[in-house]
């Protein structure tokens, strides 16, 4: 199983105040409070942080199939800036992430040793429903499958359908802002 | 407060994120915030202090953990209202 999530700087800068009262104390732990206090860029360890707990958790819901909303019970450690896991109750993320100043771009799986495909692309400002449909479109393309379509099940995580059979192939979807990716095993 | 009250009250707090205007407009209990109304995740986060600023209480991160229909949070806001 794999997960990804892609924060688009800008729009985060536009969309979300991180710096209100108690918007880090409802995601992050007190360590990862400390991380963003000491970093050179905050606003981008915000984002990472927030990045890597979203990728963990898009694989955490296709494991357990149950959604919640508890960005803090998802704790992330750095190995390097780009490498890390996250941990949630007994389970073990290891996530891989790219960051530049315009974005950045995290993908968790399972197995750190397993091999995967991930394209990230600058998409033209759509509107939501047809940034997902062209990110679909994409990776549909990419897969080079002929009559699939996707279909979010009853806890929000995308499968992949021929005629009216499922596929199982692991996979995921983000989009934010002016930004799109997806990953597969 | 009665339960169309709740939903007004609601229903002002999550405009400003909402990214999906027909769902807001058929806004009713069973509207899924990330799946009907296409909040965003870190957008949940502006709900959930804005609605403990609005009724003035505090939503624990267990609570929160359920938080992610109109339902869950006017059970949740009802709760902390009832022993306030």
């Amino acid at each position: 199983m794999i997960g990804n999530d892609i924060v688009d700087l800008k729009q985060a800068a536009k969309d979300s105040n991180w710096k209100r009262p108690r918007f880090l104390d409802k995601v992050f732990t007190v360590e990862e409070q400390q991380l963003i206090a000491d970093a050179k860029n905050q606003h981008q360890m915000v984002w990472l942080l927030w990045s890597m707990k979203e990728a963990a958790y898009k694989v955490n819901v296709q494991q357990f199939g149950k959604r919640f909303f508890n960005p803090k019970r998802l704790e992330c450690e750095f190995v390097s800036l780009e490498k890390g896991q996250v941990v949630i109750d007994f389970e073990t993320y290891f996530t891989s992430s790219e960051i530049s100043k315009d974005y950045v771009y995290t993908v968790a799986v399972l197995n750190p040793k397993q091999s995967y495909k991930s394209e990230w692309f600058r998409d033209k400002k759509l509107e939501i429903s047809k940034q997902s449909d062209h990110l679909q479109n994409r990776f549909l393309k990419a897969l080079n499958l002929d009559l699939t379509t996707i279909i979010k099940n009853n806890v929000g995580v995308p499968k992949l359908y021929c005629n009216t059979k499922v596929l199982n192939t692991s996979f995921s979807l983000t989009h934010h802002g002016a930004f799109s990716g997806y990953t597969m095993l | 407060m009665n339960k169309e009250e709740l939903i007004t009250k609601l229903k002002t707090i999550v405009q400003p994120y909402i990214q999906d205007e027909e769902a807001f407009a058929n806004l009713s209990e069973e509207t899924d915030f990330i799946n009907d109304l296409k909040i965003n995740s870190a957008n949940l986060v502006d709900v959930i202090l804005d609605v403990e600023d609005e009724f003035d209480i505090r939503i624990e991160n267990d609570d929160m953990e359920k938080m992610t229909s109109v339902k869950a949070a006017m059970d949740i806001v009802n709760e902390k209202l009832a022993v306030k």
